[in-house]
């Protein structure tokens, strides 16, 4: 890349920051990028540290703005994110693009994982669909956007012993390999290993838990203790559900779930938390709360209404 | 409809406003109205709810400190809306689960020996219209101590809510709502249960609302609604009225509804007039002298 594409995407980076979306043409120009970046990694894409691990952020721009305040500057601080970027908070453009944006600034720096809601279905129940229609007037972004999740990585694998993702294991991935074999490029089925990694949640229970929806994964401590010593891993690190001190370890701290979105929805009041991975491959985790922000509606106390 | 709420609407009114923190409410004709929040339950407290309710599956968002409470001061009557009595009566009800559409298509590919089926009701119902108890300070020689507590007698009867007073828009003295739980199902749609109220200078009035709405499958609404004038030197009547509705897709979609899980997005208040009602009772509640 030349010193002037650079310089764009430098301009492009700020005005990001600054919770400003790009125009249509810029967003295709950065995906297109983006898309050659994220074929070549794996599906359990190697990442060194140090490195801050992060959850969920779902649209919660001046969080994951306030993320960066505390966790340190993209690229002084590499990170790595679990996903669902998108959905639910009112800014996914800006916060989806602005990781975009710093993955293809910075591809050495930067991991952005897919969550179960960086996909075609969820974001037209969620969010991100409309908001993509009242930002841009037309649905082209957000198919501009749903094309290139396809192309993001599953799972990361911190100095060979941190396995992280977004949902949780699987009854058909004994090893790493199984996972590195399958083709990704798709929208996440409704099925099968790719979804479950999406999708499965750790449970109380010993063995695979059967969701009561009929479809769905839990898995026991016994699943975890069995896939950290086939794969020689110390942890698995994975985000997807809510935990009101931002972090919450279980399985005998076989597994954390970290979630990155304070005060979710606005209104739950939780703390955020991500996990710094030292050189040492020590672990701190810092919580945080939410971003002083003006301009967001407060829903914690609503107008009053003449309801019947 | 947006109004502000008047310092001199409350004086005439001869009702007194209090914020103190996370609790906020009115005194008004010798009732005390008021709500409490708070942020969702750690993970200590869920563990002891889980203990308690005998589960291990809670909604992601308990607001397990949450309450709207209406106390009548001189009979000690009192009539609270909170998460945990509700769950309590989710436990109870324990309605078979619903499946969503990707069962249809789900395998499983578990060994059998490895597997266990949960089989807990993950939306949450419940048959929940409020808990109410009269708290009654008893004179132990001579020192006010316990309190003694008895269930209400809430009694089946024939009046309705007065609707038309209701929509009368004299001003709204005190207004909140809180949430005292919900869950997203895992992306499979909502379960939320939540109560709002509204006090006026001639009555209160308030709704208990539980909204779910599994994608593709099914929505359900489930509300109570209760209504107190306050009168002048009789004793309070509170009239309380359930009304359950509950439609699945397909029956929506037959009746040319459109089959689309973000279009049911919207306000409750709108889709129900297109859920046919499956229950409805009303009842009144005399307060004691």
């Amino acid at each position: 890349m030349d010193s002037n594409s650079h310089g764009n995407l430098d301009e492009q980076i700020s005005q990001l920051m600054q919770c400003k979306p790009l125009s249509e043409q810029e967003v295709r120009g950065l995906c297109d990028k983006a898309k050659e970046i994220l074929m070549e990694e794996s599906n359990v894409q190697p990442v060194k540290s140090p490195v801050t691990i992060c959850g969920d952020i779902h649209g919660q721009f001046h969080d994951l703005a306030e993320l960066f305040r505390i966790g340190g500057k993209c690229p002084d601080t590499n990170y790595l994110f679990m996903g669902d970027y998108v959905d639910r908070g009112y800014y996914s453009v800006e916060t989806v693009t602005l990781l975009v944006a710093l993955k293809v600034r910075y591809r050495q720096r930067i991991t952005i994982l897919r969550g179960n809601h960086e996909s075609r279905q969820i974001t037209q129940v969620y969010g991100f669909y409309d908001e993509c229609l009242r930002k841009y007037g037309s649905a082209n972004v957000w198919k501009i956007f749903t094309d290139l999740f396809d192309y993001f990585p599953l799972t990361a694998l911190v100095e060979s012993e941190i396995f992280c993702l977004h949902g949780g294991l699987s009854p058909s991935i004994e090893t790493l390999d199984n996972i590195r074999n399958f083709d990704r490029v798709q929208e996440v089925p409704h099925e099968g290993p790719m979804c479950d990694l999406l999708w499965s949640d750790p449970d109380d229970r010993c063995g695979w838990g059967i969701s009561p929806r009929g479809a769905g994964y839990t898995f026991g401590q016994d699943i975890s203790e069995q896939f950290n010593h086939t794969n020689n891993l110390k942890l698995i690190a994975r985000a997807h559900q809510l935990v009101m001190e931002g972090y919450n370890w279980g399985h005998d701290q076989k597994v954390v779930t970290i979630f990155s979105a304070p005060n979710y929805c606005y209104r739950c009041g939780n703390m955020a938390s991500i996990l710094e991975v030292d050189d040492c491959k020590g672990h701190t985790f810092i919580q945080f709360e939410p971003a002083p922000r003006r301009g967001e509606p407060d829903v914690t106390r609503r107008t009053p209404d003449y309801f019947l | 409809m947006e109004v502000e709420i008047d310092e001199k609407d409350l004086k005439a009114a001869g009702a007194e406003a209090f914020f103190d923190g996370g609790r906020r409410g009115v005194r008004i004709h010798g009732w005390l109205i008021e709500t409490r929040r708070n942020s969702i339950l750690n993970s200590s407290t869920i563990q002891q709810w889980e203990q308690k309710l005998e589960t291990s599956h809670l909604p992601e968002m308990v607001f397990g400190e949450n309450t709207l409470v209406l106390k009548h001061l001189t009979s000690g009557t009192k009539i609270h809306f909170n998460a945990f009595d509700a769950l309590s009566g989710w436990k109870q009800e324990a309605l078979p689960p619903v499946e969503v559409p990707a069962a249809a298509k789900w395998k499983f590919r578990c060994k059998p020996s490895e597997q266990v089926i949960l089989d807990y009701d993950y939306t949450f119902t419940t048959p929940y219209c409020g808990s109410g108890t009269i708290e009654i300070d008893k004179d132990l020689n001579g020192r006010e101590v316990s309190e003694e507590t008895r269930n209400l007698k809430w009694e089946d009867c024939k009046e309705q809510i007065d609707v038309a007073a209701l929509s009368s828009k004299e001003p709204i003295l005190f207004y909140d709502e809180v949430v005292l739980y919900e869950d997203e199902l895992a992306d499979n749609g909502v379960s939320l249960l939540t109560v709002k109220v509204r006090v006026m200078p001639s009555s209160w009035f308030l709704l208990l609302r539980f909204w779910l709405r599994v994608d593709g499958v099914l929505i359900r609404l489930r509300e109570t609604r209760m209504h107190c004038v306050f009168g002048g030197s009789t004793n309070p009547i509170i009239l309380r009225e359930s009304c359950w509705r509950e439609s699945t897709f397909q029956d929506l979609s037959a009746k040319g509804h459109p089959f689309d899980s973000a279009v049911y997005n919207d306000d409750p208040s709108i889709i129900s007039q297109r859920l046919p009602i499956i229950m409805q009772k009303t009842q009144k509640l005399v307060i004691p002298s």
